[in-house]
């Protein structure tokens, strides 16, 4: 639980501590009016007094997953240069055996409970985001929320995946730093997947060397009946290799909170490259605006000069149809004119918005790195805190069963 | 040494039992070499020593003396304090240095045999034989043979799948001479069978080819008895003892089996759960070359995965050498003392069946009670001596498997222990500061490296991986029909094939999707740019 600030409208500041505190099944109606069983969370925001720090609640409604999906939605167009949180995976992959890929399974719903939290958190200790009305709304106005998110508008500002896609492709000059980036995004995402998938095929089969340990205990509980001396030792070893084959269901559920760490900055790589796509669809706008100005200007100065440097539909209709009266040449000249004026404007303003976005951008990456390197370093910690509570528990056991056989 | 019978030279042909003196003889080696002419050399004939009422060693019984029942428990006495007492051991055996014999026929390993021992049956105080698996094979036939009513310890398996398991491997050959020596070592134990002429032979004898072609069958007066004996005797009523070791020996093997196969399950799974950690460790590393300040950290990890794969190999090396093969020991063990059992019922039921016979005939007194007699006394001396081998066998196996089991403990601890070594071990590497990796400088030195082929190699790859996440979400292409057994790449280009309608597409862009997933023309594409425009041309190797 952090303490945040909180802004209202801008007039405010507000201490405040969020939660997702539960989970429930609910049954609706859908848009399409069929039942459907969705799962809510309890979104639970406390003010913090100022002087004694308590917390009282102010806020508490319920959310399901796909408004959380809305809000994030929103945060993306509106913040483009911003790296924005990602929400925890809306079905369940990189599951092992025994982890069920059902949406409803209370497990995967607990887990996902959490990552929700992790998400408002992350929003709201973001400088910038915090600040956004739609996301404190999100937080204290249960009912028309939806609308008043629609009603901004902000899936018609979106960016077209085709357009962005386009100019992937074809800008010539985007800033290195994002080209690197991009590349560094798509590496991460992949290698993190790898890894996810390797570890849970791992989780897989050390279960399985656990639980096969259980069947010692019922052997050798068989075995002891019919030993005289060996009997008892044989019994009390047989107990402890069940707490050998049961323990594991707590150690792998451990294990799962690191997967989850590693899946946030998995889709954390599609934020990034989020913010490399916008910069590269603002640099191709950039330079086509820069291209068609200088071909309008060119085009002015053929007609100006009459010379003709460069093939043009223009230049073979006139040889064609023959030329146009100096009056016509004239008011051509003047539209180009004009428009190269307001090109040049357009142009000018454009190359602000871009150098603003990447100033913009830039900070912001360098802070998602600083968070990034912090948190995996905290989770690599983590993990190999719980491989050392494993392994002593294993030495631990063992030592016990060891002793059991010692006394047959 | 005294006149007589010239002595046979030390281990060239066998001794003659008659020349062995008593071990509790109180007379000299000496004297008793070459001592009294007995009548038939074939079988071991009755001393007298006196008041001392003792059997002689290989389980022969003087006849006419008092009944077998008080002789056997002396010596049951005897054994025990024996065992009790590590300082009357006389007689050390091991088995070792393994070697390879290449010949035209066929390839074999050899084990050397050293024998120690102050025991007269022994001429020399120390002896140095090289045996291979045949002969000890040889000798435990003869051992059940001549030793019937004894329980002989297993051999390991004498089959081996040609193909599966490697006859000759470092790993199979360590754990045959552990068995082996262990055999040896169970005999020497034996008051009754380390004594036996033919574990003599075998220690000893330059050539025990040569003497197994003699043929030379030393069997006691029981075995050579017990040999005769016809089968097919119902028997009455098995004593409540011996009915409570066969099933004892019965839910026992069913038990060690049970064991065996979870021990090979254990096994299978750990090896599956290493080739796992196998793959995921690298995986850390291959992380670690993206990254600056994350690099070291995540080696550390790649590197201590690592050494826990390794320790886990050891522990399944060593389950597979050490725990399964005495296990199975067991097993044949049990197996091979039902047998014996067996037989015991055997002789019993013979002279239940006879007894039963004379108590219907009155007459012929004087014959039949003899005949009887000696069946009795075969029985009484099998019980005896089973019952004896039973309380050894049973005190043996509990410390076998107490030595067993706590070594599968202790494999496990030692295993726990490496790997939480291994994991402590870089706390203090994930904990310390890196100083001074910047991120964009470290990429930025990595780059400097890359020409502008990797630069327009990775714009190529990602603009693959952009289209493919697009139809992914169904963006623009709906009737496009998603297969999920097709890749992106095959998706994209059997819509081109398909002919889909150039208004889901900027024409440009169409054509340019054709071209991109040409490898050939993909470097003439990039020279193709928009209206007039063109990157430098670059050799570009189609990605």
């Amino acid at each position: 639980m952090n303490f945040l600030h909180m802004t209202e409208n801008n007039f405010s500041l507000k201490k405040i501590e969020i939660s997702v505190s539960e989970a429930e099944k609910r049954t609706g109606r859908n848009a399409m009016n069929m039942q459907e069983t969705y799962t809510a969370y309890l979104i639970e925001t406390r003010s913090v007094e100022h002087n004694d720090g308590q917390s009282v609640l102010t806020d508490s409604l319920w959310r399901r997953y796909s408004e959380f999906e809305l809000l994030r939605n929103y945060l993306l167009v509106y913040y483009p240069h911003i790296v924005v949180p990602p929400l925890p995976e809306k079905r369940a992959e990189f599951v092992w055996h025994k982890l069920s890929a059902d949406n409803m399974d209370p497990d995967f719903v607990e887990r996902r409970r959490i990552g929700l939290e992790n998400f408002l958190l992350r929003v709201a200790s973001h400088p910038m985001l915090c600040r956004d009305k739609i996301f404190y709304l999100f937080l204290t106005q249960e009912g028309n929320w939806k609308e008043t998110v629609n009603e901004t508008g902000f899936q018609l500002k979106a960016d077209s995946r085709l357009k962005a896609l386009n100019a992937t492709f074809r800008v010539k000059n985007p800033d290195k730093r994002f080209i690197e980036l991009k590349h560094y995004s798509d590496e991460l995402q992949s290698v993190i997947s790898h890894l996810l998938r390797v570890r849970a095929r791992v989780a897989d089969r050390l279960y399985g060397v656990y639980k096969v340990h259980g069947n010692y205990g019922r052997v050798f509980s068989e075995w002891s009946a019919i030993e005289k001396e060996m009997g008892d030792g044989l019994q009390s070893a047989g107990h402890h290799m069940d707490v050998y084959a049961s323990s594991i269901d707590d150690i792998l559920e451990d294990e799962e909170h690191y997967a989850d760490q590693l899946k946030e900055y998995l889709f954390y790589a599609e934020a990034l490259r989020a913010v490399c796509r916008k910069h590269e669809l603002m640099q191709y706008d950039l330079e086509m605006a820069a291209q068609d100005l200088a071909s309008k200007k060119q085009q002015c100065e053929e007609l100006a000069t009459g010379t003709v440097r460069t093939f043009s539909l223009k230049g073979m209709t006139t040889k064609l149809f023959g030329q146009e009266t100096p009056e016509q040449r004239e008011a051509r000249i003047k539209m180009l004119e004009e428009q190269i004026k307001e090109g040049e404007q357009q142009l000018k303003s454009k190359n602000l918005e871009g150098r603003e976005f990447v100033r913009n951008a830039w900070a912001d990456i360098e802070r998602f790195k600083e968070q990034k390197n912090h948190d995996l370093k905290e989770a690599l910690i983590s993990y190999a805190v719980m491989q050392i509570s494993m392994c002593k528990k294993g030495i631990q056991v063992w030592t016990n069963a060891k002793e059991c056989f010692s006394k047959m | 040494m005294s006149g007589g019978p010239p002595k046979a030279l030390p281990s060239t042909g066998p001794q003659s039992l008659r020349d062995m003196p008593h071990p509790l003889a109180g007379s000299s080696s000496e004297e008793a070499v070459g001592g009294d002419s007995t009548p038939s050399p074939d079988l071991l004939t009755a001393r007298s020593f006196g008041d001392k009422d003792l059997i002689l060693p290989n389980g022969g019984t003087p006849a006419g003396t008092a009944s077998p029942a008080s002789s056997s428990s002396l010596l049951n006495r005897l054994q025990l304090d024996d065992d009790m007492d590590g300082e009357t051991r006389d007689l050390f055996v091991t088995v070792d240095d393994p070697k390879k014999h290449v010949c035209t026929m066929e390839t074999y390993i050899t084990y050397r045999i050293t024998t120690k021992s102050t025991r007269v049956e022994f001429d020399l105080p120390e002896y140095s034989v090289r045996r291979r698996y045949q002969d000890f094979d040889w000798l435990r036939n003869k051992l059940e043979e001549s030793q019937p009513t004894h329980l002989i310890p297993p051999l390991p398996e004498k089959f081996v799948v040609k193909g599966v398991v490697d006859r000759f491997s470092e790993e199979f050959v360590e754990t045959r001479r552990k068995a082996l020596d262990k055999f040896l070592k169970r005999i020497t134990d034996h008051p009754v069978l380390s004594f036996n002429e033919h574990f003599n032979v075998f220690l000893t004898a330059k050539d025990l080819n040569a003497h197994k072609k003699q043929g030379m069958a030393l069997l006691t007066r029981v075995g050579e008895s017990v040999k005769h004996v016809a089968g097919g005797y119902k028997l009455r009523n098995r004593p409540l003892e011996f009915a409570a070791i066969g099933e004892y020996l019965d839910t026992f093997a069913l038990k060690l089996g049970t064991i065996d196969r979870i021990a090979q399950r254990i096994i299978k799974e750990e090896i599956e759960y290493l080739v796992e950690l196998r793959e995921y460790g690298p995986v850390y590393s291959t992380w670690s070359a993206l990254e600056g300040e994350l690099a070291e950290p995540l080696e550390g990890v790649s590197a201590c995965i690592g050494n826990c794969s390794t320790a886990l190999e050891e522990l399944t090396d060593d389950m597979t050498e050490d725990f399964l093969p005495v296990l199975r020991e067991y097993i044949l063990y049990s197996d091979s003392m039902k047998s014996v059992l067996k037989k015991r019922d055997q002789v019993q039921a013979e002279y239940e069946t006879k007894l039963e016979a004379v108590a219907l005939k009155k007459e012929e007194r004087p014959k039949v009670p003899a005949d009887v007699e000696k069946c009795q006394d075969r029985m009484e001396c099998f019980n005896a001596d089973l019952k004896a081998d039973m309380e050894r066998w049973q005190n043996n196996k509990r410390q076998d498997f107490r030595q067993l089991l706590m070594g599968m403990a202790d494999k496990n601890i030692q295993y726990y222990e490496k790997c939480l070594m291994a994991w402590e071990s870089i706390i203090p590497l994930l904990q310390e500061k890196q100083e001074a990796k910047d991120d964009s400088v470290e990429k930025k030195g990595r780059n400097a490296k890359n020409s502008e082929h990797t630069v327009l190699t990775h714009r190529i790859s990602s603009f693959v991986t952009e289209l493919s996440l697009l139809i992914k979400a169904s963006d623009w292409v709906p009737h496009v029909h998603l297969s999920r057994q097709r890749s992106p790449r095959q998706v994209i280009l059997g819509s081109l094939e398909a002919g889909v309608s150039r208004q889901t597409l900027p024409t440009r862009l169409c054509g340019r999707l054709a071209h991109s997933l040409r490898p050939s023309l993909q470097s003439r594409m990039l020279l193709e740019g928009g209206k007039g425009d063109a990157f430098s041309p670059v050799g570009t190797t189609p990605g």
